[in-house]
């Protein structure tokens, strides 16, 4: 047997969504009273926790500390069970790794981080179910959670994957379709600005005129969040 | 580790208050803090169960696989237990400095669980000598308020009475080499008979008396504590003395008398629950962290 | 002590806000599912390194905006509806007008029906869609087709997304069960929703289909109009003969046969699959012999290079397989081993003959010779049937009443079918198919039911019909949904297609092609440079622009592989719009082109190359007679024939290069049969003339091709799709040195080079023929050339044309591997994007196989439409008196080979009537006495030619021994009677 028809003649993805539309979203700040900021997000089964510490004195080695500016530090992990396969080890793996760098790299450029000289922010991201578009939930819920924090930022960084099946643009990918053959294209962006903070893409794939699609795509995402997050 | 700084004035306080029975929460000393339990929040894992404990949160998933006996048991399954401790309890557990208590809860798991005296280990087995259940049962740990072991042992077992677990058949050919095969309706599944699952209690010592289900401020003030595991009927299945300070042998029984007395009145409302729970069946609506 | 224990409850929020957007619309709702693992496919296994034993768990949305696609429906908000209002489809039992709901089975087993005009107006639900894409991909296929037609009104409802068609399966609840319920909510659901005033007032009711007892009377009981496939077919009035087409259902199977069992029981498919893994099994295709119904083999791929065959043979070993099933098979004891026969046994046996089969067995002769025991086994089940619907001709029941008929199909391969039919008298003496509905275990022949006629035997286009039927030529007009993804005429080349592209259209191009083409794919140019070097460009149809990847008419192109020519018709492996008309470089248009650039010195050397995508307007399209005259007519001096004349110099050199490299030019007789314009029929027959201008052509295609696959080869030396031709294997030529041995000439056969080189000097006096012959030898010698994707292999050799490395650019508009070429260099040069699977080696080598088989079955065709021409002429011609030579020898025959009609046929010395006959055969020679007479490879000989009719599903021509004659052998000459039609062919 072929494998999975991603998007049906009806226009219908494996789950019932059409090509634009995202997964049921919900979210939840504040979750734990431990820490300084945090938050919950669920976007269809992709689930994630994050939780922000800080700003606070800058922890190990002296030398890490800048004088300008707070450091960002980023931890990305997975819960062991969160895969359909379990993982043997939550982080500390290659992917993991990347994720966590990714992360940094974001919020180094959302988070005002001129206003804390001399400190550090810890932004740690859980992802306890993971069903596609791990990097886009996890850069939602740290969003979320630096807001819970208190922390000021330029603008809330929103992220969204986009794959394609025959040039149609899917939007906020599943497993099931991330893995189903094409390429998958996330984004983060600082919507006021319309700044992109993120772009990463996999898989090799035409971007003749798929980048103006994709903007639309992920703006009617972004104002979806951006509305979550103000109410 | 997640503990915190108590100053001697408050250290004095809560020592006089235990003295008298009277916590600064306004508990007694064998009364556990407001404790939440759902089960199957996470859809992927074969088991789950949520615990919240004071602050404390500890999430269980199990997932089963298929696996080899072991060779000592070849007519029965086994666990295997991973305690993460996340970076999202507090930021003293990022990269590896959550894996000494990870290991620590671990070892303590695999002695009170991983025995035919809490699960029918002979349950678990497919063929022996060739295919047995084997279950991961993976704790995440997203924040810490003291008494790790008891949320962790009740999340333990209320994720493993929720744990369904497919039904496999075995169809052997004439030649005696034997094929699984999954049973085609989602619904066959085989539960786990938790009854004599152990739940464990810790006692820690204060001053000269002893409190159950400390808070962190308390066990600062501990010298000592006591994980007891008991079973339903008060069997004690395992003691361990944990911390750096010592016990006299006389306020070890008194407190194994204790642990004995908690855990046995803790596994009824328990059962009761998830029992409850369970009877919702599809009804039910999920909360997870969105409550 | 104290417990507060609770349950974790939403607590009624008070700081800490739950937010949650999702669509209005939109209600999630969790589905999980348990993926089975074990050991169903090797790949599955690899995923779950350590378990088995996967959960997954996936989103499933029920939605509120699915419409019900109709046109009486007032509530739906749909754009466009399917569903017409006026569905009437005249019938017995609903005299009202009603949509049809089929379930699974009937969709699965009465396609056939199904794609009839008259049924229209169905509603085909999701849940059906998917289990019918599950278990059978061809019917899936025809299915989508049959949606995308307009005109059948298929309306496919996501009843499986629908918020109030959804349903969850129910503990104890098969998966079967499960969806079968989905179906009777979804057709109860259509039923109240058009219980609309508007439909009430035109009586329109849903009609559900199933085959199956318990749903059926499910159905009825919650109050739906339900009837079986036969009972709602038989009752259409218009159409008495669609019931002949109806599958049969198991039920009838069983009245059918009787009830001795005649076969073992098939294993299940667990068995098979446990046995094949433990060594007890082996799994193989199964390949029914040609000349002896009880006897097949079954090839079995070992691990890696290494396969075996095993033998078949007795009808209960064979236990119901028919040819290309995949099967699994049991060894026999070695006790039981036994060796092919070489009896050619046709099942000739009457309608009734269930009980004969020991009696046949017995009569089976068994040769036992130890050394030729081969494995031999019997087949224990069935893993995958490859059943397709079968050409062939009825065997009309002598019982006159009977409506059960046996089919005999046109591939002897293919066991005789039994099919029940009313129009007997009717198809007898046409060309029919059938498909095969199943072999129960008790009947002699398998079941199954007419599927439609071809037209009368012997006719041109049924015959035609039936040799593309046969050779699995997809020919079938193209789908709509191919069609849509064609460019909107009127088409013109736009600004933004310019971009990319350079401007060739002022340069005299022009292209050279048979008569009567119209898919011109290539165009040539050639001009003087300043520097005193020569241009030329190779211009090649730009159909990577028109047919874009992955979408339907890429699908079909890449589907059908190539263009099949046959004699008199075309099958176009795209539509006519691209390949005769936006494709084909047709002259004083402007077309797009892939266009590849030399310049070259004088003596043909290379300078520089360069690739570009291009607009170009051909100047003239030529004939190859006409550009020869170009090139001959030293008073024409225009730019055309100058340009022609310097194509015709470099060509000249570079074919000079190329056979002093050691290509070979080889020989095969080409035939062409004058066609009568009116009547269709061949009215003469000639062999193919070569003229330089055709060398021309060909040696620039062969140079681009080379330029290309060097090219392509560099930029993806893992995913280029080439084309490599194999040195044979020494023992190939065995027949070509011995054949020139005996005319005293050597013959080397070391290289290419070493064997081109004594070809050309292998050359008898006063016998000018014999180098053609030794060449036509020769071509039988070669190994078929294939195509392959440069990452899978690492022998690119192309022994025929003596080159490293080779592909195909040159004709995308008839060949899927030149779009695929096209794809690879428009990526290397940055002209276009790249897709995943362009990229992926193993989807690209399943192409390439695909590619080589359409391109055999292609050629089989080509050739078996040749013959059946060759046929056609002979008809009208009576017995003929010819010349010809001796290609082969064999042991109870001879080859000739008619050069006037590049006829090839067989002189029996055996067989009918000719008992007898003193043969003696020496393979080293090779030579065959008959009686006194010698015969030698090349010998000249006279033969008769006749059309043999007496079978009329296998037609032939028929040739015998005229002279030398021999005594008892050869044949009197025939009396030359049809003299009005011999000038014709003296012309």
């Amino acid at each position: 047997m072929a494998g999975l028809e991603l998007l049906s003649d009806q226009g219908y993805r494996l789950d019932g969504r059409k090509a634009t539309e995202l997964r049921k979203v919900q979210a939840r700040m504040g979750v734990f009273s431990q820490a300084d900021g945090s938050a919950y997000i669920e976007q269809g089964n992709t689930k994630a926790l994050a939780v922000v510490y800080g700003p606070h004195e800058v922890r190990g080695s002296r030398s890490r500390t800048l004088h300008d500016r707070a450091v960002i530090n980023c931890q990305y992990s997975m819960a062991t069970f969160s895969t359909a396969e379990r993982k043997r080890r939550p982080h500390g793996d290659r992917k993991s790794a990347e994720m966590s760098l990714h992360l940094k790299q974001t919020f180094e450029a959302a988070v005002m981080t001129q206003l804390y000289p001399r400190s550090q922010i810890d932004i740690y991201v859980k992802i306890l179910q993971s069903d596609g578009g791990n990097y886009s939930v996890c850069v939602n819920a740290a969003t979320l959670a630096v807001i819970d924090a208190g922390i000021p930022m330029r603008d809330y960084v929103c992220a969204c994957t986009v794959g394609f099946v025959d040039e149609t643009p899917l939007a906020d990918l599943c497993y099931a379709e991330e893995g189903g053959g094409g390429s998958s294209l996330a984004l983060a962006l600082l919507p006021r600005g319309g700044q992109i903070a993120l772009l990463q893409m996999d898989a090799m794939t035409a971007c003749k005129g798929v980048s103006k699609v994709l903007d639309e795509v992920v703006r009617q995402h972004l104002q979806d969040v951006s509305v979550l997050t103000r109410e | 580790m997640a503990t915190v700084q108590v100053s001697e004035a408050e250290k004095v306080y809560i020592l006089h208050g235990i003295r008298d029975d009277l916590r600064v929460d306004g508990r007694s000393c064998e009364d556990y803090r407001h404790m939440e339990i759902e089960t199957d929040v996470v859809s992927n894992t074969d088991g789950s169960a949520k615990v919240t404990l004071g602050h404390t949160v500890v999430l269980v998933g199990i997932k089963a696989e298929i696996g080899k006996p072991r060779p000592m048991v070849p007519d029965e399954g086994y666990l295997e237990f991973f305690v993460d401790c996340s970076a999202n309890a507090t930021p003293e557990f990022e990269g590896r400095g959550g894996e000494e208590l990870g290991t620590e809860l671990s070892n303590t798991l695999y002695k009170v669980f991983n025995n035919k005296r809490s699960l029918d280990m002979k349950s678990l087995c497919i063929s022996p000598g060739e295919h047995c259940w084997l279950l991961y049962v993976d704790v995440l740990l997203l924040q810490c308020d003291g008494n790790l072991y008891d949320a962790i042992s009740i999340a333990v077992k209320a994720a493993l009475f929720n744990t369904k677990i497919p039904r496999v058949h075995i169809s052997a050919d004439d030649e005696g080499g034997k094929e699984i095969e999954l049973s085609d309706d989602p619904y066959d599944c085989v539960r786990i008979n938790v009854e004599n699952v152990p739940c464990i209690v810790t006692l820690c010592k204060v001053g000269h008396r002893h409190v159950v289900d400390a808070t962190l401020q308390e066990k600062a003030c501990s010298v000592a504590s006591l994980i007891i595991s008991v079973t339903h009927k008060g069997t004690v299945t395992c003691v361990r003395k944990v911390g750096g300070g010592s016990l006299d042998p006389e306020s070890i029984f008194e407190m194994t008398e204790a642990g004995k007395r908690v855990g046995k009145a803790l596994h009824a409302p328990l059962m009761k629950l998830l029992q409850q729970e369970e009877s919702l069946g599809k009804k039910r609506q999920k909360v997870g962290f969105l409550g | 002590m104290s417990f507060n224990v609770s349950a974790k409850q939403k607590r009624k929020t008070k700081f800490k806000p739950v937010y949650t957007t999702h669509y209005s619309r939109v209600n999630p709702h969790n589905k999980t599912v348990f993926a089975a693992v074990m050991l169903k496919s090797k790949t599955f296994v690899k995923k779950t390194r350590s378990g088995g034993v996967m959960k997954i768990v996936r989103e499933h949305y029920l939605r509120d905006d699915i419409w019900c696609g109709s046109e009486v429906c007032s509530e739906c908000k749909q754009e466009s509806t399917v569903l017409q209002r006026d569905a009437c489809i005249e019938s017995n039992l609903c005299p009202f007008p009603h949509y049809l709901v089929p379930d699974t089975n009937v969709v699965l087993h009465q396609i056939d029906v199904l794609e009839d005009p008259v049924i229209r107006n169905v509603i085909i639900l999701q849940t059906v869609m998917q289990e019918v894409r599950h278990r059978s991909a061809p019917v899936y296929k025809r299915l989508k087709d049959l949606i995308h037609d307009k005109e059948k009104h298929f309306y496919t409802f996501t009843n499986e997304h629908h918020r109030e068609t959804f349903i969850e399966r129910e503990p104890g609840e098969s998966a079967n069960d499960r969806n079968d319920r989905a179906i009777r909510v979804a057709a109860k659901w259509y039923s109240q929703h058009l219980k609309t005033p508007e439909a009430e007032a035109e009586g329109l009711r849903v009609v559900l289909i199933t085959n199956d007892q318990g749903n059926k009377a499910k159905a009825e009981e919650s109050g739906l109009l339900v009837y079986r496939c036969e009972e709602y077919i038989k009752s259409l009035i218009a159409n008495p003969e669609l019931v002949d087409r109806l599958a049969l259902s198991n039920n009838e199977q069983n009245e059918i046969s009787s009830s001795k069992v005649l076969f073992p029981e098939h294993l299940p498919l667990s068995r098979i699959q446990a046995g094949i893994k433990s060594g007890t099994f082996l799994q193989g295709t199964f390949r029914a012999s040609r000349d002896n119904y009880l006897e097949a083999t079954v090839f079995v791929q070992g691990e890696g290079e290494d396969s075996t065959e095993i033998i078949l043979q007795g009808l209960q070993n064979l236990n119901r397989a028919v040819h290309q099933d995949v099967v699994a098979v049991q060894l026999l004891p070695r006790d039981q081993w036994v060796a092919p026969s070489s009896v050619v046994l046709q099942d000739d046996g009457v309608p009734k003959d269930d009980e004969t089969n020991e009696e046949e067995d017995g009569r089976r002769k068994r040769i036992c010779v130890e050394e030729h025991m081969k494995p031999t086994g019997k087949v224990v089940g069935i893993i995958k049937r490859n059943w397709r619907p079968f050409c062939g001709m009825l065997n009309v029941s002598q019982i006159k009443e009977s409506t059960r008929h046996l089919f005999t199909p046109a591939d002897r391969r293919i066991p005789r079918i039994r099919i029940e039919t009313r129009q007997a008298s009717t198809l007898a003496g046409q060309r029919i198919m059938v498909a095969i509905d199943g072999w129960p275990k008790h009947s002699r022949y398998p079941n199954g039911h007419f599927v439609r006629s071809l037209g009368s035997a012997g006719d041109k286009e049924t015959e035609t019909e039936v040799l593309l039927l046969e050779h699995d030529v997809p020919h079938q007009a193209f789908s709509q949904a191919v069609l849509s993804f064609l460019p909107k005429m009127p088409w013109t080349i736009t600004p933004e297609d310019m971009v990319k592209r350079e401007d060739l259209r002022q340069l005299t191009v022009c292209s050279v092609d048979p008569p009567g083409c119209t898919d011109i794919d290539d165009a040539l140019h050639c001009r003087e440079l300043d520097n005193g070097n020569f241009e030329v460009g190779v211009h090649i149809a730009d159909v990577s622009h028109f047919i874009r990847p992955g979408n339907a008419l890429d699908k079909e192109a890449a589907n059908r592989g190539t263009t099949v020519y046959l004699c008199g018709r075309r099958i176009d492996m795209v539509p006519e719009l691209l390949s005769s008309n936006l494709c084909s470089l047709r002259s004083n248009v402007e077309r797009m082109a892939f266009s590849c650039i030399w310049e070259m010195n004088h003596n043909a050397e290379i300078l520089k190359t360069r690739f570009t995508k291009s607009v170009i307007n051909s100047k003239a399209s030529l004939t190859y007679a006409e550009a020869q005259m170009r090139i001959d007519d030293t008073s024409m001096n225009d730019d055309i024939t100058k340009s022609l004349r310097g194509l015709n110099k470099l060509a000249k050199i570079l074919k000079r290069r190329r056979i002093e490299n050691g290509a070979l030019t080889l020989s095969s007789l080409e035939v062409r049969f004058h066609i009568d314009s009116e009547t269709h029929d061949p009215i003469d027959l000639q062999t193919k003339e070569l003229m330089e201008t055709n060398s021309m052509v060909e040696e620039f295609m062969l140079l681009a091709n080379i330029s290309v696959a060097q090219k392509i080869y560099d930029e993806f030396s893992e995913c280029a799709l080439l084309r490599k031709h194999p040195a044979p294997p020494p023992s190939n030529y065995d027949i070509l040195i011995k054949a020139a041995k005996s005319k005293g000439l050597e013959i080397h056969t070391d290289s290419a080079k070493a064997l081109a080189d004594s070809l050309d000097v292998a050359k008898v006096d006063g016998f000018s023929y014999f180098n053609t012959l030794l060449r036509i030898l020769a071509t039988r010698c070669m190994m078929q050339a294939v195509y392959f994707c440069s990452g899978m292999d690492s022998d690119f050799h192309h022994y025929g044309l003596a080159s490293s490395i080779y592909t195909h650019f040159t004709s995308p508009i008839r060949r899927y591997s030149d779009i695929i070429v096209h794809r690879l260099l428009a990526v290397a040069i940055g002209a276009d994007s790249t897709y995943p699977d362009l990229m992926d080696k193993h989807k690209q080598s399943a192409l390439c196989n695909n590619l080589n088989y359409r391109h055999k079955m292609a050629q089989y065709a080509q050739r078996a439409s040749v013959a059946f021409h060759t046929q056609l002429f002979f008809k009208n011609r009576g017995i003929l008196n010819e010349e010809g030579f001796i290609l082969f020898v064999r042991k109870n025959a001879i080859i000739v080979l008619i050069p006037k009609f590049g006829l090839e046929g067989t002189v029996f010395f055996d067989g009918k009537g000719k008992t007898g006959v003193n043969l003696r055969f020496d393979e080293e020679v090779p030579s065959l006495t008959v009686e006194q007479h010698t015969f030698h490879m090349f010998d000249k000989v006279n033969v008769t030619i006749s059309l043999d009719d007496s079978n009329i599903q296998h037609q032939k021509i028929r040739m015998a021994l005229l002279e030398p004659v021999i005594p008892g052998v050869s044949v009197p000459a025939p009396e030359v009677e049809p003299q009005p039609k011999k000038p014709k062919l003296d012309r």
